[in-house]
Order: C-alpha cells, then sequence, then structure tokens
C-alpha cells in the first residue's frame, strides 16, 4: 500500500510539473504583453524596456522557466504583475470562496441526484425513470452560461426570492450552486440508477427479501451502499469539473472566487497570476483523483490486492 | 507560506460563517454597477477606466477639464511667466488629505518627481519627461521648468496629488488610497466590490463590479444595485425603457469609433478604396437600428464640442452609387471589388456591427472575412500592424496631441500609435505648425484644419461618437453624467427618503 502511494505521489508530482511548464510555456506563446498593458501606448521605450528588466521579461525563456521553477520549488508563487499583491494572499482570499461554491454545488448535486436515482432504478421503465431520463438528459446538455442567467431570471427577477449575483448572505450561494451542480447531478442520478439496478438483480437481494426484510430496508442498507462504491468514484472525478466549471459560474455570479481571477488576469496577461490560478486547479485535479483512488483501494479490498 | 494557508482556513470559515458574505454594515449606500473593476487606486498607475474614474474620486490634481475639455484650475490657478516656466497657487480653499494633513506644494512637488522617477514605474512619465524640475517657492507655491515650451502643458497636470511623507515612506496607495478628494475608501473587500464614504455628508457609496451586462441589469431592476453606468448593450437599453422601476438616461458622449487601414497595404493603401468603403457604410442607419440613436456620425477624432474638433465635419454620408463608381475608378470591375480581411474583437457588440458593415460593403462590391480574436490577441495584432483593416475606438481624448501620436509619421510603434503607417507632409506640418502655437484658439484652427486634411485623405474612415449610458432606479437623483463616462456623479448623487 505505501509503495502504491509512493508511485502515486511521483506521478502526481510529475504531472504539475508538466502542467506548470505547459502553462508557462503557452502564455508566453500567447499574443499580447503585460508591459503594453501595464504601462499604457504612450510609455517611452526606455520606460518599457525598465519594466521589462524589473519584470524579468526581458531574460531568454528557459531562463525566465528556471526562476519560475525555482520559485515554485521554494513555495513561492510570486507577485502580481499588476496589482503588485504577492499571489499567495490573492489565493488565500479566493480558494475558501470558490471551496464555499463548489461544496455547495456538491452538496445540491448530491441533494438532487441520489433520491432522484434511486426513484428511477426502483420505478425501473415507469413515468419516474423517463422523468428523472429527462432532468438527466438536458441537465448535462445545458450550458452553465445559459442555465445561470435563466435561473436568476427565473428565481431572483421573477419571483424575487433569491438575490442575482454576488456574496449577499447564505440565499446567495442558492443559484450559482445549483447552476454549477445540475450538470454533476444529472450525471450522479444516472450513475446511480444503473448501479443500483445492478445490485438489485443480485442473489443477496433476493435473499433479504426471502427473508421479509422491507423494502427500504433492502434498498436502503443493502443495495444502496454497494451501489455507491463506483459513484463515489465517478463523484471525486467531477470535483475537478466543478472548480472548471466554476470558471464559467463565478463570471456569470460575479462570485468573487479563483474562476473569476483566473479570467481577469488571462485578460491582463498577468502571467504569474494566471499559472498560480491553473496550478492550484490541476493540484484539486490530482489530489482528488489521488485520494478517491485510495478511498477505493481502501473500501474496495480488490483494488488494493491488485496494486500490491 | 503557512501564514497564507492558515489565512486561507480562515478565510473558509468565515465564509462558512456568512461572515465574508457581508452586505454593508446597515447604513444607507448608494451601489452603483459597472462592467471592469479597478486594477489599482494610486493614481500614478492608474491606467484602466475604473482605476482612473474612481481615483478622480479619491484624489484631487492641480488641473481638471472643462465641458470643451479645456484645462482649468481645481487645485491650484497659474500663470506662465516665459513660455517654459508655469507657476502654481495653490487655491486656500483646498481640502485637507483624507488623514487630516495639509496639502501642500511640496505634496504636489513629490507626487511629480515620484512619477518622474524610472524607478517608480509609472505609466504617466511618458506625458511628463517635458518637466525639467520642479521648484517649491512655499507651501502654497511651486513652479515647474520645462525642457522645452508646450502650451498644452497645464493639462498635463490632472494627476492626483499624494502626500509626500506617505510617498517616502513606500505606502501602497494602490491598495489603501489616501488623496484629498471628495470621497475616500471605507474598505475593498474584494475586487468585486469598493466602498467609498462621502467627505462631505458620509454618505457610503458602493461600486459593485458585475461583468455580464444582463445580470447587471437584473440587480438594477431588482434594486441590488441603484445606478449601472456605460457597457449596456443597445437591446438591454431597448427592454429597461419599456419597464417601470428603471429610468434610462444618455447624454453626448466623445467615445470615437473608426475603421482603421493598414496603408502599406495594396489594396486599402488606394485612397480610392477607403473613400468607396466611406460611402459604402450608412452611419444613419446603423446608429438608428443598432445602436438605438445613442450614437452620433463622427467626421475626425475629436467632436465639435471639444475646443480643439471641427465645427462642421460629420463623416461621408451614405451613397453606394458613388462608391461604386470609385471602386470602378480604382481598377475594379464592376460588382467585383477587392478581398478585404476585417479584424475585431470577440465582443458580441463588436461582431455584430462588423456584420452589418461587411454586408454594407458586400452591397457595393467588397467581398470582406471579418476575423474575430479575444481582446489581448486583437490588440496585440493591431498594434504590431498586422491587420488591413480593423474597427477599435479612442476612449478619453482631452489633449489634441493625440494628432501628432496617430497621425505624425515619426509616431510609427512603437515611438506612437501610427499604426497604419500614414505618412503625410501636410499633416506633419500642420501637426507641428499647431504644436508651435502659444495660443490655444489658435492651435484650434490649425487643428481643425488638419482635421479636414484627415477627413479628406482618410488613414481613418470616421464612424460615431457614442453616447453615455445611465440606467437609474426612481429615487436616485443629482448623479450627472460627464461625456467622458467618469463617476464625478457619486459626489453629488442622493436617494430621495
Amino acid at each position: 500500500m505505501l509503495r502504491y502511494i509512493a508511485l502515486r505521489l511521483a506521478s502526481s508530482a510529475l504531472v504539475i510539473f508538466g502542467v506548470s511548464s505547459v502553462v508557462f510555456l503557452l502564455l508566453h506563446l500567447v499574443p499580447g504583453d503585460p508591459v503594453e498593458v501595464m504601462l499604457g501606448e504612450s510609455a517611452g521605450v526606455t520606460d518599457r524596456e525598465a519594466l521589462r528588466e524589473a519584470l524579468g521579461l526581458n531574460l531568454p525563456l528557459w531562463q525566465q522557466w528556471l526562476q519560475y521553477m525555482q520559485q515554485l520549488l521554494q513555495f513561492d508563487l510570486g507577485v502580481s504583475l499588476h496589482s503588485k499583491r504577492p499571489i499567495a494572499g490573492l489565493l488565500a482570499e479566493r480558494i475558501p470562496v470558490t471551496a464555499v461554491l463548489a461544496g455547495a454545488s456538491l452538496l445540491l448535486a448530491l441533494l438532487l441526484a441520489v433520491p432522484l436515482g434511486v426513484l428511477a432504478a426502483v420505478y425501473h421503465n415507469r413515468a419516474v425513470d423517463r422523468g428523472a431520463m429527462v432532468f438527466a438528459l438536458a441537465g448535462v446538455a445545458i450550458p452553465n452560461f445559459w442555465l445561470g442567467p435563466l435561473l436568476i431570471l427565473v428565481f431572483a427577477y421573477w419571483f424575487g426570492w433569491l438575490p442575482v449575483s454576488g456574496m449577499q448572505g447564505p440565499a446567495s450561494v442558492i443559484l450559482p450552486a445549483l447552476t454549477l451542480g445540475t450538470a454533476l447531478a444529472a450525471l450522479q442520478s444516472r450513475m446511480i440508477r444503473t448501479a443500483l439496478l445492478e445490485e438489485l438483480g443480485r442473489d443477496y437481494i433476493r435473499a433479504a427479501r426471502a427473508r421479509g426484510f422491507s423494502p427500504l430496508r433492502v434498498i436502503g442498507r443493502h443495495a444502496l451502499g454497494n451501489a455507491l462504491l463506483p459513484v463515489t468514484t465517478v463523484l471525486g472525478l467531477q470535483l475537478g469539473a466543478l472548480l472548471t466549471g466554476a470558471v464559467v459560474t463565478e463570471q456569470i455570479f460575479n462570485w468573487p472566487g479563483v474562476g473569476q481571477l483566473l479570467i481577469d488576469s488571462i485578460q491582463k496577461r498577468d502571467y504569474p497570476v494566471v499559472q498560480a490560478c491553473i496550478l492550484f486547479i490541476s493540484l484539486t485535479y490530482v489530489s482528488v483523483n489521488l485520494l478517491t483512488d485510495l478511498t477505493y483501494a481502501v473500501l474496495d479490498p480488490r483494488v488494493r490486492l491488485e496494486a500490491e | 507560506m503557512a501564514r497564507h494557508v492558515w489565512r486561507c482556513l480562515a478565510g473558509l470559515l468565515l465564509c462558512l460563517g456568512l461572515g465574508a458574505c457581508d452586505n454593508g454594515d446597515g447604513r444607507d449606500t448608494i451601489r452603483l454597477g459597472i462592467a471592469a473593476g479597478p486594477v489599482t487606486l494610486d493614481p500614478r498607475f492608474a491606467t484602466d477606466a475604473a482605476s482612473h474614474r474612481i481615483s478622480r474620486l479619491l484624489y484631487r490634481g492641480l488641473v481638471d477639464f472643462d465641458a470643451s475639455n479645456r484645462p482649468v484650475p481645481e487645485l491650484a490657478d497659474w500663470s506662465q511667466s516665459d513660455p517654459r516656466t508655469y507657476r502654481f497657487e495653490l487655491h486656500d480653499t483646498r481640502r485637507p488629505f483624507h488623514h487630516g494633513h495639509r496639502l501642500t506644494a511640496a505634496d504636489v512637488a513629490a507626487t511629480y518627481r515620484s512619477v518622474l522617477d524610472p524607478k517608480t514605474g509609472s505609466p504617466h512619465r511618458g506625458s511628463l519627461t517635458v518637466i525639467e524640475s520642479i521648484e517649491v517657492i512655499d507651501s502654497d507655491t511651486l513652479v515647474f521648468h520645462l525642457s522645452k515650451p508646450d502650451p498644452l502643458f497645464p493639462g498635463r497636470l490632472t494627476l492626483g496629488i499624494l502626500p509626500a511623507e506617505k510617498i517616502d515612506s513606500g505606502h501602497a496607495f494602490g491598495q489603501r488610497p489616501l488623496g484629498s478628494g471628495p470621497l475616500r475608501l471605507v474598505r475593498w473587500p474584494s475586487e468585486e466590490r469598493v466602498v467609498l464614504e462621502r467627505r462631505a455628508d458620509e454618505q457610503r457609496i458602493e461600486i459593485v463590479t458585475v461583468k455580464d451586462p444582463i445580470v447587471r441589469v437584473l440587480k438594477l431592476m431588482r434594486g441590488e444595485i441603484d445606478l449601472a453606468q456605460g457597457d449596456l448593450p443597445q437591446e438591454l437599453l431597448t427592454w429597461m425603457q419599456d419597464r417601470e422601476g428603471v429610468e434610462v438616461v444618455t447624454k453626448r458622449g466623445s467615445i470615437f469609433s473608426y475603421l482603421g487601414f493598414n496603408l502599406r497595404d495594396p489594396v486599402v493603401g488606394e485612397p480610392l478604396v477607403r473613400e468607396a468603403i466611406a460611402y459604402a457604410i450608412d452611419r444613419d442607419a446603423i446608429i438608428e437600428h443598432v445602436l438605438g440613436g445613442a450614437a452620433r456620425p463622427a467626421g475626425g477624432l475629436l467632436p465639435a464640442d471639444h475646443w480643439a474638433g471641427h465645427p462642421t465635419l460629420d463623416g461621408y454620408a451614405h451613397d453606394p452609387a458613388r462608391a461604386r463608381a470609385l471602386l470602378e475608378q480604382a481598377g475594379y470591375a464592376a460588382g467585383d471589388g477587392p478581398a478585404i480581411v476585417y479584424k475585431t474583437s470577440n465582443n458580441p457588440a463588436r461582431i455584430r456591427l462588423a456584420t452589418i458593415i461587411q454586408h454594407q460593403l458586400k452591397e457595393v462590391g467588397f467581398d470582406v472575412e471579418i476575423r474575430s480574436y479575444d481582446w489581448g490577441t486583437f490588440y496585440a495584432d493591431i498594434k504590431s500592424g498586422q491587420f488591413q483593416m480593423y474597427s477599435l475606438s479612442w476612449v478619453g481624448l482631452k489633449l489634441p496631441d493625440i494628432y501628432r501620436y496617430v497621425f505624425h509619421s515619426e509616431s510609427l510603434p512603437p515611438a506612437g500609435a501610427n499604426r497604419g503607417h500614414y505618412d503625410n507632409p501636410i499633416a506633419d506640418a500642420l501637426i507641428e505648425e499647431a504644436e508651435s502655437l502659444d495660443e490655444l484658439d489658435d492651435q484650434a484652427l490649425v487643428y481643425q484644419a488638419l482635421a479636414a486634411h484627415l477627413h479628406a485623405t482618410l488613414p481613418y474612415v470616421p464612424l460615431w461618437y457614442e453616447d453615455n449610458l445611465l440606467a437609474k432606479r426612481p429615487g436616485i437623483r443629482d448623479y450627472e453624467l460627464p461625456p467622458d463616462g467618469n463617476y464625478d456623479g457619486l459626489i453629488t448623487v442622493k436617494r430621495e427618503q
């Protein structure tokens, strides 16, 4: 097990190294110059060159990359080119905000997906199942940038139940969380339905029924527990997708998280901040992946044996 | 690093406990919704519109502009003893800085010296390098010595003044502004919210950044913000005009939209082709049906109400027959005009306008291909001269030295913004003649002749000046919408009780 964890950690470090390097190179290939954005067009050539030198942008790309990697190894994310604030501080402000949104989305997704998936499996091929199928299809098909404004129009503007956007108390997280969590809920409800249907056809369920257990006990205690195992894996992987989805959702709902910071920084060509945001997203992806695999290995002894 | 981790955890707890989800402190707050938030509140570094407009509220400069963009005294009156010496006397009525210290000539000198110091890295240094030295006479008087005569010099002194002792101590003005303006910063909890307080009556003002225009308008309709200024698509304005609970105000603006050309290109470098383009575009129809009437036709960079603007030029009237004739004169067969690549940003409104212009040009025989890019890529292409034709706007033009910057043959990038490589000896001579005159009225006459010459030679096809737009809730009054779109209305705005 320890060897497995060590191997996974090493491969994760490699992935992070690769992502950081690729993002670094791609950013410097994109047209647009942070010095131009910062100084404006009226600045003289000498001023531009002076700032380029001060920011280290005059160095060859490989030297800039080396500097960046050295900084990363010392856990130094650098300073924003525009606001001159330490990036670690900027991220420390933004990560909790995004975490609240992602957490609320996950919670809402589960609250929707579990009952819907169970009902669809229990009432297989009946109206409830078909209704759940429609929800799943719509949920996966509707993009965030359309669903968000639609929810705002209905629940904030027409009914006036919830705030339009921004962080204004607990109610303000509901619409962005619904926007972000709907696709996940749709996917999860189908996953739960399929897994549960498979479990319900197994011998141990037939045996439990033969013993006279109530349907609630058979489904709730026996079938659902086993059905949730593969669902947990997919859920872990989807948490990463939630973070990338948050980039769009945060824009729509004016949610001051990492996604907004990323988009703003791309527009301003604030290279170090973009790099730090993408590093955070990749770290989250890799960590969640790793944790999911480890949890799965703990939950399912067969996986552990194969790994060893 | 550990500090930031703790900060992150504390933030999470705060968020979960709703501490970070605050909505003011219960005081009546007037909220203005804008499309892009400020980057910095240090006027020495402010280049984006929001930073500049909010800094105007927090700091005061020596000079400001009147309605015709002539420089007028703000903190100080000036006099000129010779063409290279300007003496400024600070007004007795000036307000102290937000921390109570009196604003003196030493503060003014320290602010400008700081900007002129290359180590500061201020983007405004380039326009002030004409300053040779600054001499502080007493606490109310200072003298600027210039390296060469510059009749437009007072108009360059609009920068907000910072307290000298705080400059010396390296105060972070960008995050904790400290000026003598009519408003002061209360807090800046996130980039999306800036909370200010008016010094005169302690009215709380909040500037809220809401990027999506639909969301901004819905917030306004719901009363989550009280005002929304600028960057509102026409369809939303039309939608709002039909509804109760919101009032839409438009006022003549000075944002100049134009079509630019690469004059080294064999197709659009031909004057007859550019003239044909100018005649082929039906600006009146676009203004009426696409911009909802919220613009006026433009004839040059500066509008007629600018002191150096031409009083009568308003561009080329729509005349497709003439456009076709001009194309034939340029050697193209009827209905078989040249192919042109038209670059624009990926802003939906800009793409829509490009599509309409593409269609209008097709009517006279042009074959236009639109290429849209994200802003950074598009702007980088324009600045590096990689274009045949593009559309863009000039925002916030105050001084007529823009003509040198954009049209003089010595202003090719990176020295200036003559991106189309316009090289015209008459235009160069007129620019130099205007710069040599001491009186603004004399300069105005030459700049008008220059505008007429540019109108005839068409390095740009002038399109229109966009109006400024404001949408506000009922009960909000005394918010004056300025031509340059600044937020000075927040100095006087009130909510009727």
